[in-house]
């Protein structure tokens, strides 16, 4: 229905587009700064840069020169990706059981499986520290898959119990009603309908594990160099500007799966 | 129905084969294997273009280093000392003091090494042996200030919004903050000068940096142009390129070792006690000591000349001329200036 | 399934005489052993760690929490952080919820866009992130070098090492978090409620302040949340882009544990956050039902 244009509307398109705009600047320029500044011929971070040039990215590629940076990426693909699929497993189990119920112990689950995402996971990296100290395990790869696990499943559950939320239940009942067994059901009715939220989680809980800094800054050691560890010490300490580079390496890989996420599963849809 | 590419099977199949791959014993090396923490930054540039390929050849060791600071290495082996993540040290003196009393160290058996024949007999003790120097002194940016000429100087008001502090987290730090309150009336055990000194120069603080290593960060950013620390980070940003020059404070450089231990429970003795030698030896000493590194040696037999600049330190001799605080008795008191810098600096 | 009963599929011929819902309880037991055993459990000896007296662990007593308690410092350490959690929520609401709104209003085609730029600060690395904001505000640095080329400032500000610079640094570091509740819960809005408000002559701020985002308040609660538990432990950001002279208590946690060796300090400082932090979300979400119950009667 028309309506006059009042000053109020004027004032509001004016202050909510200032905003807005701040906000989309807010967001973007730090990505593309980093982007430009990735490709820097001088070592120090100024901006703009004095010269342009890959060798930062050659730096980085070079198997000698960067043997502990690579050997840092490795290791963080290799726990998100097993730290995910167990999240996975463990997520979508409890998803099925905790979803559309409201039992006193359903919401206490979900406040507990949830707690990882409000608790300063700080705190639970040192706690996890001493707890394996403890028990006498040394540092190593799998225990820092379990303690990525703990603080990455929260998402996968998310996302599931969101798309279990949205599943008919008709179609279960019917299921049933016709004699199917439990797990046939599963596999064959709600499995494909929540196969997206469980994949959008997954990856939101990939990238969550590859990002993780709280939880590897205490678990990391020689044998399970971590690469958000390895970049904030290359930072620090030597002001590495092949920084900029993992760091260019990472948006790009980032957006790529963004784009690809979304083809498969509306991923861009499901987190909102 | 279509059976979807990705279903939970394949997932968790996946990940079973990742999580059992990662728990699979490694295979066993034909040569002998150490895992080594060395500081990050220079010196871990310079161990392993000099150490490992070094301790390869002579020793058939293959060595992984790590890069961690002093303190986190002892972090770390406190962390999981019957099974320690390394199994040498690489320390500066107040770190020792600690690791030491917490029982981390292993006995240090000089006979192991031969190459200790080589080094003068103040440089091993029963926890371990020096492998480098290091000067500590005051480094500035000749394109944007004046030289200083001692630790009184970087409280001049010429010097205002420029200078750079650490704190006592470190042993440079804690060594140049011995300094400047020994300028004012304090000494070794007393630093209360200092803080004096700092609590009034606060309104006029350049920067302060709490990570021992963001000296170097800060400096190239063009964050601070004044600041102290040791010679070895002065020469390593000149190699790069960023303008810096390092000053011998004019009451006396302060010099002291990095030492390598052996770590308690330490899974490759044998091989610690070879690569500690490796690094004694005359032509790894003396290969460390050439720019762009520029440790210095602690071998009699690599002289200090040519590598170093004649005006910093011609020989061994002069080297033991330096200030040398005795960090024994400063080690027990760190940790109430550590928590006191905190205040005091705070905004 | 029609091919399945002609051809006698076992499954399906089996009567099934309870709801399967009924028999899915146990699903849970997994994830539950597993966070009991690797979560709670180092909890609770994190817990049990801060009251042992001595640095070497002996003893039992409230020694450390008497300690914490008694040293002004650590209470102005615990304000400042849970302090810089609240500025840092304040700001990315005041500019996320505008975005937000821009994207509900926004066209079909350009929202898919939008979400890809909101989205992928999320998921690119917190160290890279703060990389960035090390580059834009130093002092040879993006801000710096625009304003002094416009001639507004003639010497380079300090604009790393501030708490401005944190709160701005942290607000684009967390705002996905604010947003992707928001924009999910906006999303749901009936639109006939804004159309509704505006047939009946309210102005546009009006129907905002009335409708909307009263409306959005759990997505608004739990993006607020999300943002505040994320700020205050956002350790990497806190110390490269705060500096060494602001302590706040991840650094402090990290400096009593990895420096001094002080672990039952370390876990107390570790319980008073996760205490205080759960305070301060538990509160929020009481005030998120009563407004909820509010809101819809």
């Amino acid at each position: 229905m028309a309506r006059q244009t009042t000053v109020g509307d004027l004032s509001y398109r004016v202050v909510l587009g200032l905003l807005s705009t701040a906000a989309l600047l807010i967001l973007m320029v730090p990505v593309v700064v980093v982007i430009i500044t990735s490709f820097t011929d001088s070592r120090s971070l100024r901006f703009p840069p004095p010269a342009f040039s890959l060798r930062w990215y050659s730096a980085l590629f070079d198997p000698v020169q960067s043997a502990q940076i690579h050997m840092a990426a490795w290791n963080s693909l290799v726990i998100a990706v097993a730290a995910t699929a167990i999240s996975v497993v463990l997520g979508t189990a409890a998803a099925l059981a905790i979803s559309g119920r409201r039992t006193w112990w359903t919401q206490t689950l979900d406040a507990m499986f949830m707690s990882p995402l409000i608790l300063p996971t700080l705190a639970f990296g040192l706690a996890a520290l001493m707890f394996f100290s403890m028990l006498r395990l040394p540092l190593s790869i799998p225990l820092m898959i379990l303690g990525h696990v703990a603080v990455i499943v929260p998402f996968i559950l998310r996302t599931t119990i969101a798309s279990l939320s949205q599943l008919d239940r008709g179609l279960l009942d019917t299921s049933s009603s016709l004699g199917a067994g439990a797990i046939y059901t599963f596999r064959r009715i709600t499995l494909p309908a929540i196969r997206p939220g469980i994949l959008a989680g997954a990856f939101i809980a990939f990238m969550a594990s590859v990002d993780n800094v709280s939880v590897s800054l205490f678990l990391a050691g020689p044998e399970n160099d971590v690469l958000p560890i390895r970049m904030w010490s290359m930072l620090e300490s030597q002001l590495d500007v092949r920084t900029a580079a993992v760091s260019g390496v990472l948006i790009f890989t980032t957006a790529i799966l963004v784009v690809v996420m979304d083809r498969i599963v509306g991923l861009t849809r499901r987190i909102s | 129905m279509s059976t979807p590419a990705l279903t939970r099977r394949t997932l968790l199949a996946g990940g079973a084969v990742l999580a059992t791959t990662t728990l699979l014993p490694r295979p066993a090396l034909a040569a002998g294997r150490i895992v080594a923490p060395v500081y990050p930054g220079p010196w871990e540039e310079a161990y392993r273009a000099v150490v490992l390929p070094a301790v390869k050849k002579t020793q058939d060791v293959d060595t992984v280093l790590t890069p961690l600071l002093a303190l986190d290495q002892v972090a770390k082996v406190k962390a999981s000392r019957s099974t320690p993540p390394f199994d040498v040290f690489l320390l500066d003196p107040g770190p020792v003091v600690v690791a030491a009393e917490d029982g981390l160290i292993d006995r240090f058996d000089p006979s192991r090494c031969k190459n200790i024949a080589n080094l003068q007999k103040a440089f091993v003790d029963e926890w371990g042996v020096a492998v480098a120097a290091q000067i500590v002194g005051i480094a500035y940016n000749p394109k944007k200030v004046e030289r200083p000429k001692g630790w009184k100087d970087l409280f001049e008001p010429k010097y205002y919004g420029k200078v750079g502090i650490s704190g006592f987290g470190t042993t440079f730090g804690t060594s140049s903050l011995i300094e400047i309150s020994k300028q004012y009336g304090g000494s070794m055990t007393n630093v209360d000068p200092a803080f004096e000194q700092l609590r009034k120069w606060l309104p006029h603080v350049g920067v302060i940096a709490q990570n021992p290593v963001a000296v170097n960060t800060l400096f190239q950013q063009g964050q601070m142009d004044v600041t102290y620390t040791n010679y070895q980070t002065v020469s390593t940003l000149k190699g790069r390129g960023v303008d810096i020059e390092f000053v011998k404070p004019d009451t006396g450089p302060i010099a002291f070792y990095t030492t390598l231990h052996v770590v308690k429970n330490a899974p490759n003795k044998d091989n610690a006690y070879k690569y500690i030698d490796t690094i004694l030896s005359t032509d790894v000493q003396a290969a460390l000591q050439k720019p762009p590194y520029n440790l210095l040696s602690v071998n009699k037999n690599v002289p200090l000349q040519p590598d170093m600049p004649s005006d910093l330190v011609k020989s061994h001799a002069e080297l033991a001329s330096f200030i040398h605080h005795d960090w024994r008795v400063i080690a027990p008191l760190r940790a109430a200036w550590i928590e006191r810098f905190n205040k005091e600096i705070r905004q | 399934m029609d091919r399945a009963l002609q051809q006698g599929d076992p499954a399906i011929t089996r009567p099934r005489a309870r709801a399967p819902r009924e028999r899915e309880g146990w699903l849970a037991l997994p994830l539950a052993l597993f966070f009991c055993f690797f979560f709670l459990a180092p909890l609770a000896l994190l817990a049990g760690i801060s009251l042992r007296v001595t640095p070497q662990l002996e003893g039992f007593g409230l020694v450390q929490y008497a300690k914490f308690a008694g040293d002004s410092f650590n209470w102005s350490v615990l304000w400042q952080t849970l302090l810089i959690g609240v500025k840092t929520v304040a700001l990315t609401a005041c500019i996320g919820i505008p975005l937000g709104l821009l994207f509900m209003e926004a066209p079909r085609r350009l929202q898919p866009i939008l979400l890809f730029v909101i989205v992928l600060p999320l998921l690119t690395s917190v160290v890279v992130r703060t990389f960035a904001w090390m580059v834009i505000l130093g002092r040879d640095g993006l801000v710096n070098n625009t304003l002094t080329a416009l001639g507004v400032i003639s010497a380079p500000l300090r604009l790393l090492h501030t708490e401005l610079g944190l709160v701005v640094s942290l607000s684009q570091i967390e705002m996905p978090l604010m947003l992707l509740p928001l924009i999910s819960v906006m999303s749901r809005l009936d639109p006939n409620l804004k159309d509704a408000s505006a047939a009946l002559g309210a102005g546009r701020w009006r129907t905002l302040f009335r409708v909307t985002l009263p409306l959005s308040l759990p997505g608004l609660l739990a993006g607020c949340l999300l943002v505040f538990a994320s700020s205050v432990t956002a350790f990497v950001s806190q110390t490269i882009i705060g500096g060494g002279r602001m302590i706040l208590m991840p650094f402090y946690l990290w400096q009593q544990a990895t420096t001094l060796f002080n672990w039952p300090f370390a876990a107390t400082i570790g319980m008073v956050l996760l205490v205080a932090v759960l305070a301060v979300v538990t509160t929020l979400n009481a005030l998120g039902r009563r407004s909820r119950a509010l809101v819809h009667g």
